[in-house]
């Protein structure tokens, strides 16, 4: 492992092999991971269908979705756990499809951790290191050091079953690090973990990651977890991959209604375009108001549409102007520092919009009208696109 | 009111004494025979008049009970030895079907369960007959083979229960740490299913012990086993010593129970 890690051609001058940091013995380099085109299928079932992403060395990627989206699934092929029906698996831009799991030296953290419960802290980080074959005196020292790296040495002779979740997932991450894997796969991490420790686990993985340079991928169908811990996201829905971008992007310019709605909460307004120019599109909402709107997308006049505005995009305001809409307002629900809004559009449409609460009460029923803020960006769907 | 605690106490009165009379059909004869062994007197009798250990010192006297003493050897080599070749047959079935639910591996487990659903006395004369069809004379190798093939199900079975709670998580993680199928097997699966297997052994053990069925079948002239001696002591003379082995036997197996209670939970492993 170490040759493909450190560069081993001695210099021009002492023969000096260049170090990646303090402690080269354990630096691990990332490794890039390209799915090709995977689909697979349970029988008639299309689990995952055609996809194609790009995992960059060292980064962090996370497969979002509900239940059933394939995530998990595009996961244990990469793992090897199954064989896609087609497509390819590329870890470093060689094909792993025909490698059995235990050779393609990829580490999993299982989201109950799989410990092996017979085992102690020590032996279970020495099992990967032991099943490779290594010298019983180099199996000794990186246990050692991994026990160091997540903070267990004075555990190593316990058991799985007398650690705590945080700590059982620590050595679960140890046992798969231990063996240099090139990618470390992460599968739901946090959902067993009480809500205090997940913050806890998802900083300690981040420094891991940061520290081994590793290439993770992490399934989960948590936002806030996917958001706060990847580098980019991936947000899958029935088998294929929505969108895969930076979670700025994925929150801020949603490529589908799919990831609109499944990424934060969001306010759908039913409307038609007038016209489409020069990145503006001006749409007319059933809710009685004609907005311009800056898109990307170009829309032919006439076509049907929904408008998704995030809450914090929309203000209340007391009065009528040209681009706003009258909301009748039916509750308000003060959460922490703001204000949660509930209204209807004059079309039945319901709307959430979020305000801060700067010490004034506000009227918690009657008309007002809401419009845009003028530094928010919604997004703009064709109607029919609607799943 | 009054009428529901009426109702309570005769509930909990018939369930008392069902139980007493289960306890009773089910411990009584053990504690006449243990009783009887100990009597006096020079039959089989209860209760007994007076007590001693008389039938105990010549069931154990190496000249007067010779006989006995190797039917008993031949019982053991043969309960060993068929507990050795079930245990290692049934767990190597139970790794290779469980999990699998395709057709071919139900048809095999119903199949390795057979043994168990068919009369032992027409496994038995099926066996005699097959063997002398072979060419095979009744022999202590032939009953262990015999006895084998009818207590495979018991290490079947709370091998398959153990196998089923195996995590298979368990088994990802090892092979995606490089370990291959055979490093899993002896470092993971063995011990984690290693209660269950303990657990068969026993059952095995003490099943092959006491068949009749399949024994007085593929019994010869040198092979006489011990339950087979039982019985005919028992017709021909009612000799007392027949109790004092039931008490030797009882009083063993219970000793096994214990110590593998204490080891792999036992009554856990059978319940499963």
């Amino acid at each position: 492992m170490l040759g493909d890690i450190l560069p081993n051609k001695p210099s021009s001058k002492g023969g000096q092999v260049p170090t990646r940091s303090a402690d080269p013995s354990i630096s691990v380099r990332g490794h890039t991971v390209d799915l090709d085109a995977v689909t697979h299928r349970y029988g008639t079932l299309t689990a995952v269908a055609d996809v194609s992403l790009t995992v960059r060395a060292g980064e962090i990627v996370a497969l979002l979705g509900p239940s059933g989206c394939g995530k998990t699934t595009l996961l244990r092929l990469v793992a090897g756990f199954l064989r896609q029906s087609a497509g390819s698996v590329r870890i470093d831009g060689k094909p792993i499809d025909a490698l059995p799991a235990n050779q393609r030296n990829v580490g999993i953290v299982f989201q109950n951790y799989a410990l092996f419960p017979h085992m102690t802290v020590a032996d279970n980080i020495a099992y990967g290191l032991q099943a490779h074959g290594r010298p019983r005196d180099d199996v000794r020292k990186t246990v050692e050091r991994f026990l160091e790296v997540v903070r267990l040495g004075e555990f190593r002779d316990r058991l799985p079953r007398q650690l705590s979740g945080g700590q059982q997932q620590r050595v679960a991450l140890a046992r798969a690090l231990a063996v240099e894997p090139t990618v470390l796969l992460l599968d739901e991490p946090f959902s067993a973990l009480d809500k205090s420790l997940r913050l806890d686990m998802q900083i300690e993985i981040k420094r891991l990651q940061r520290q081994f340079g590793l290439t993770a991928i992490l399934v989960t169908h948590d936002q806030d977890e996917a958001m706060s811990i990847a580098d980019r996201i991936a947000v899958m829905n029935q088998g294929r991959v929505e969108q895969f971008d930076t979670p700025i992007n994925v929150y801020d310019r949603p490529a589908t209604l799919f990831v609109t709605g499944f990424i934060g909460t969001t306010n759908l307004l039913r409307g038609k375009t007038l016209h489409s120019s020069n990145g503006t599109t001006t749409i007319a909402l059933d809710a009685g108001v004609q907005l311009a709107i800056a898109s990307e997308r170009h829309f032919a006049p006439g076509t049907p549409i929904l408008l998704s505005a995030r809450p914090e995009q929309l203000h209340l305001y007391g009065e009528a102007s040209a681009d706003r809409w009258p909301v009748r307002r039916r509750f308000a629900l003060p959460i922490g520092p703001n204000t949660m809004h509930d209204l209807e559009t004059r079309d039945g449409a319901t709307l959430k919009i979020v305000e801060q609460r700067i010490g004034a009460i506000v009227d918690a029923t009657g008309e007002a009208w809401c419009g845009l803020r003028t530094e928010a960006r919604p997004s703009l769907f064709e109607s029919s696109s609607q799943p | 009111m009054r009428s529901r605690r009426t109702g309570d106490f005769s509930y909990s009165l018939a369930i008392g004494l069902l139980a007493a009379i289960g306890f009773l059909i089910l411990v009584g004869p053990v504690v006449i025979v243990l009783l009887t062994s100990f009597t006096e007197g020079r039959s089989i009798r209860f209760p007994p008049s007076g007590l001693s250990t008389q039938w105990y010192q010549l069931l154990f006297d190496a000249t007067s009970s010779r006989q006995i003493h190797r039917a008993a050897l031949n019982s053991l080599q043969v309960a060993g030895a068929t507990m050795i070749m079930a245990t290692v047959l049934g767990t190597l079935a139970s790794v290779a079907l469980a999990r699998r639910s395709g057709k071919w591996a139900r048809a095999l487990d119903t199949f390795f369960m057979w043994p168990m659903i068919l009369p032992m006395l027409a496994f038995g004369l099926a066996a005699l007959m097959y063997f002398t069809f072979l060419g095979l004379r009744p022999s202590l190798e032939l009953i262990m083979i015999g006895h084998t093939i009818v207590v495979i199900p018991f290490v079947l079975r709370t091998t398959s229960a153990s196998m089923s709670q195996l995590e298979p998580a368990l088994l990802e993680s090892s092979a995606s740490l490089g370990a291959s199928w055979f490093y899993t097997f002896r470092r993971v699966t063995l011990p984690m299913i290693a209660p269950g297997i303990i657990a068969g052994g026993f059952l095995a053990f003490v099943a092959s012990l006491d068949n009749v069925p399949v024994s007085l079948f593929l019994t010869g002239p040198r092979s006489d086993m011990l339950p087979i001696r039982m019985w005919g002591m028992m017709e021909s003379t009612l000799d007392v010593r027949v109790a004092a082995v039931s008490g030797v036997l009882i009083a063993s197996v219970l000793v096994l129970m214990l110590v593998l209670e204490r080891l792999v939970g036992l009554t856990r492993r059978l319940r499963d």
